[in-house]
């Protein structure tokens, strides 16, 4: 099936995705090079961010099942190993720098951030980073856990399937990455706090809703990615697990991005009224609670503030909010193009 | 807190987050879960609510869904010393 393009930022995507990624650009960067913090470092991928130009008219949008085997093909040629793609030093100081951005951390511009002196707000920002981390951890752990139960299916079998090995195997090592960064500076990761209650769902709405999931967690962690990846304000070391992050990211994303689109397509538009708004209502909360992961307690309170009432003063602040909404804009012009909402959400 | 504001704690918090009326929990017996008072997602932000009441964090692999069934059985799961007090 071929579907019609729908829009400039489809054309921008699908530039990206189907004609910039295989040619392999951009190389997963095997040595970490400088370890002083500086000044910004040029855009080594600005070959991701700026796609070349091509003739709209002619463009269609790729099915998964064409997407695959290019994406497959981009992995093997970018393969890297984990184990070797990092030094890490023994340990970090949470004060001697900059770890998340300053303008990433949580409660950037509220009035608690004002009253931190500068070593207070790079505390806070190793603790952020490391909360950041976890985030995406256990996110990739039931995305690789639920990909791997639909691998050799009738839907994915053949190029999708091979793809997904690549796609798991890509997880797994983000999750090595930063199960191994969060262990060794901080002693920790962050426990997420979900609990999962059995429901009932319309048919096709459990496999929607977890590559809903996947997407969330992945366009989440991807903006913070960019921003962080080419930024010298920060660790280089972050910045190099940022770095290294999107590099896959934006190949799963754009095997997400359609396959999510199929499957919507597929299922949505045969939900009744009220299994619409149902699945609606749980989309739009699932990704208030992802954001609300990002003013975790237990950091600030590592961080030397008060937990609860941080996050609740935090999560309550319009400039926080308006933060959350423009970093979700993507994420949420996707649900609402795909009509997996039809409003975007209060966040 | 002694456990009788604790358990008001409770009550206040998840009426407000579910816009339920008083009567939906007017006893500590009756079904927050099975009754959709709380849905897994808002359980998530009580959870954080509960570690600020105890001060203490809650380790998510140790509970089972059904201590959320309602206010004693709450209670009993994250504050049992408050249950002890009140007791002797």
């Amino acid at each position: 099936m071929r579907v019609a393009m729908s829009g400039p930022r489809s054309l921008e995507r699908i530039e990206k995705l189907v004609k910039m990624l295989p040619s392999g650009i951009v190389q997963a960067p095997s040595s970490l090079g400088s370890m002083t913090w500086g000044p910004p470092l040029p855009l080594l991928s600005n070959a991701i961010l700026v796609p070349r130009a091509l003739p709209r008219k002619t463009l269609t949008m790729a099915t998964a099942l064409e997407l695959a085997p290019r994406l497959t093909d981009a992995s093997r040629r970018k393969v890297w190993d984990v184990h070797t793609a990092f030094d890490w030093p023994e340990r970090l100081d949470p004060t001697a720098g900059w770890y998340m951005l300053p303008e990433l951390v949580s409660i950037y511009g509220t009035d608690a951030w004002e009253t931190l002196s500068e070593t207070q707000r790079k505390r806070l920002s190793f603790y952020e980073i490391v909360n950041f981390f976890s985030f995406v951890l256990y996110g990739e752990r039931p995305l690789v856990s639920g990909l791997m139960n639909r691998m050799y299916r009738k839907r994915t079998q053949g190029a999708i399937t091979e793809y997904l090995h690549h796609f798991i195997d890509e997880e797994n090592k983000h999750m090595i990455m930063f199960g191994e960064f969060c262990n060794r500076y901080a002693g920790k990761i962050y426990p997420e706090k979900k609990l999962v209650l059995p429901r009932e769902y319309a048919k096709g709405e459990e496999e929607v809703a977890f590559f809903c999931k996947v997407l969330i967690v992945e366009e989440l962690g991807d903006f913070y990615n960019l921003k962080m990846m080419t930024d010298r304000t920060i660790h280089p070391l972050v910045a190099k697990i940022n770095k290294v992050h999107h590099i896959d990211e934006a190949r799963h994303l754009g095997f997400g991005r359609q396959f999510l689109r199929e499957l919507a397509d597929e299922h949505a538009g045969n939900w009744n009224e009220d299994e619409t708004k149902q699945f609606q209502d749980w989309l739009a909360q699932y990704l208030r609670s992802c954001w609300g992961d990002f003013y975790n307690p237990a950091a600030y309170k590592d961080a030397g503030l008060d937990g609860y009432a941080t996050r609740k003063e935090a999560m309550a602040h319009p400039v926080c909010a308006e933060f959350r909404e423009n970093a979700s804009r993507k994420l949420v012009d996707y649900f609402l193009e795909t009509r997996l909402l039809s409003e975007a959400p209060a966040l | 807190m002694d456990e009788k504001q604790l358990r008001e704690a409770l009550r206040e918090w998840i009426l407000e987050r579910s816009s339920a009326p008083p009567a939906a929990l007017s006893d500590d017996q009756q079904p927050i879960l099975d009754e959709g008072l709380l849905s897994s997602l808002d359980v998530v932000e009580f959870i954080l609510f509960i570690e600020d009441l105890r001060d203490e964090e809650v380790d998510i692999e140790a509970i089972e869904p059904e201590v959320f069934n309602n206010i004693d059985s709450l209670m009993t799961a994250f504050f049992p010393a408050a249950k002890k007090e009140a007791a002797a």
